[in-house]
């Protein structure tokens, strides 16, 4: 081994992963055209749900619901919109297609850690997303409504730690969900059945808030709370500490998880051709 | 005529062919078609929580929200099975990689063409999902089904799956501007039909005259709706509309017909 003592070991290691990061955010900002009409889309979705909320509370302006009076919806209805783009990757399905055509026995064959090495990757492209997409409609929606967003630098910066958190927690459901690419090469038809639940339990549909009690509390106790509710928990000022700590406990139970998925799958990994 | 029946014979082939495809992998066909039909259930427990949580949305009752998401769903199911290939997520990879020279260079419509080898079948589950939607709320709200009640819905979800086809038609045509595929076309498709999931009442008069006049979602699935609920419809938007409905949705068509022609026009090949 070429250089000295571990010190160095440690720096060399931290600068592969930040250019992973950097290539991460480079590679997102230059899907603009993707940017602007992801913009777009969550403007007209975030009209059509605010109009929504307005009308349901337009008899009982003061009234709250399943713990959220007006000002909570709509900063959830902003909220959803800011993390759509956290948590979503354009390019989910390459580790999946990668995994099928065998392409993925290259990245074993690379200096550190797979894991490590996507999960730079993708905080890249959640930092870029924060930045753009998150930002922008949060502060048009902030100026123009009454929304129940933190106005201490302590309380935004503990939104932008909880949507951070809950980008790597949606990186590791994504991961998990591409190992599925490991046993079946049919991956997406099971995709199509797991999303639309995932998508209701997750709170995108509707908060969770309002559910009955036995689906509040399952979607509560679910690695999905820690993808979209906790922020919009720690959004709108409601048990904050509570969501923070189940964000934290999901990111290491699910880190855990994967990796253990992963060396299982690579262990009955097969290449094909020659 | 005889020219028609031949192209009509040719279509009919490209589809079976495509649909035998999609059906050599039943689990994977199965699981797909489910999918579709899944979002629609989802949708409809949200909106059954939410209304039934608040007592009313704008004095509509849980079912007859329900009956909106229905008619929408079932027309977008029917839409997006002919449409789903032309939207610009797939439609600007044919573009790009220069697949659509091939289309032109054969003896058929090239949107014919396009829309019977990539039928998508799967969407039936999403149109089964909201006619079934559609019969359980109309039996929560209390709906007389005489015959002209079942034309009515009928043609509400004919007229919307239209809809829908014409601006995946339009996202097609764009993209031979864009290459790139851009998902503003998303707002349309799957938006118009969001926003036809609860009642005009809450909109404000921008989004209505949009989704009125210029997209005519609202007169496919909200009006509809009003006949068959036995609604009168809120100032400027009368039930009676309902008797547009076919020719805006037919003007809509012609719209992106014409779009359609001029994209074909300004396509250039990729070269190689």
């Amino acid at each position: 081994m070429a250089g000295g003592g571990p010190l160095w070991d440690t720096a060399r290691f931290v600068h592969a992963y930040l250019a992973l990061l950097s290539a991460g955010f480079r590679r997102q900002a230059t899907y603009r055209l993707a940017l602007v009409s992801g913009l777009l889309t969550n403007l007209f979705f975030g009209l059509v749900r605010t109009a929504l909320f307005y009308a349901l509370y337009r008899e009982r302006p003061e009234a709250v619901v399943g713990g959220l009076g007006l000002a909570d919806a709509l900063t959830y209805v902003w909220m959803v919109q800011a993390m759509f783009g956290v948590v979503w990757a354009s390019w989910i399905w390459e580790f999946p297609e990668a995994v099928r055509s065998g392409d993925f026995v290259v990245e074993l064959t690379r200096p550190g850690d797979p894991w490590l090495r996507q999960l730079a990757y993708e905080l890249g492209r959640t930092f870029n997303q924060m930045l753009f997409r998150s930002t922008l409609p949060l502060l048009g929606a902030a100026a123009l409504l009454p929304l129940a967003l933190p106005t201490t630098p302590a309380g935004v910066l503990l939104v932008a730690v909880s949507m951070v958190l809950a980008s790597v927690v949606a990186f590791e459901i994504r991961f998990l969900f591409g190992t599925v690419a490991f046993w079946s090469s049919d991956y997406r038809a099971v995709f199509n059945v797991v999303f639309p639940v995932l998508w209701l339990v997750s709170g995108f549909v509707i908060p969770i808030d309002y559910f009955p009690a036995a689906l509040r509390a399952l979607a509560e106790g679910s690695p999905l709370y820690a993808m979209l509710m906790a922020p919009v928990h720690v959004a709108v000022g409601q048990s904050v500490p509570s969501s923070l700590a189940r964000q934290v406990a999901w990111v290491v139970a699910l880190g855990v998880a994967s990796r253990v998925t992963l060396s299982l799958a690579c262990r009955r990994l097969v290449v094909h051709g020659g | 005529m005889g020219r028609a029946r031949a192209a009509v014979a040719v279509y009919r082939r490209l589809a079976a062919a495509t649909l035998r495809g999609r059906v050599r992998h039943p689990a994977g066909f199965v699981l797909r078609t489910l999918g579709t039909g899944l979002v629609v259930i989802t949708e409809i427990v949200g909106v059954v929580l939410l209304v039934e949580g608040f007592g009313s949305l704008a004095g509509w009752t849980a079912p007859e929200v329900v009956l909106l998401v229905g008619l929408g769903a079932a027309g977008q199911g029917l839409g997006l099975v002919f449409g789903d290939r032309l939207e610009p997520a797939f439609f600007s990879e044919v573009v790009r990689k220069g697949s659509f020279d091939q289309v032109l260079t054969r003896p058929t419509s090239p949107l014919g063409w396009m829309v019977a080898s990539y039928v998508e079948v799967r969407f039936l589950g999403r149109m089964a999902v909201g006619a079934g939607a559609v019969v359980w709320a109309a039996d929560r709200a209390g709906v007389d089904w005489t015959l002209p009640r079942v034309l009515v819905a009928v043609m509400a979800v004919v007229c919307c799956g239209a809809l829908v086809f014409a601006i995946s038609v339009l996202g097609g045509a764009l993209t031979f501007y864009t290459v790139e595929g851009s998902e503003v076309v998303n707002i349309f498709t799957y938006g118009g039909v969001s926003l036809s999931c609860y009642p005009m009442e809450i909109y404000g008069p921008g989004l209505r005259a949009v989704f009125l006049w210029v997209v005519p979602f609202a007169l496919a699935v909200y009006v509809p709706a009003l006949v068959l609920l036995g609604r009168a419809g809120p100032p400027g938007l009368p039930a009676t509309l309902a008797w547009v409905t076919p020719a805006a949705t037919a003007l809509f068509a012609g719209l992106a017909s014409a779009g359609w022609r001029a994209g074909i026009q300004h396509y250039v090949g990729t070269g190689s």
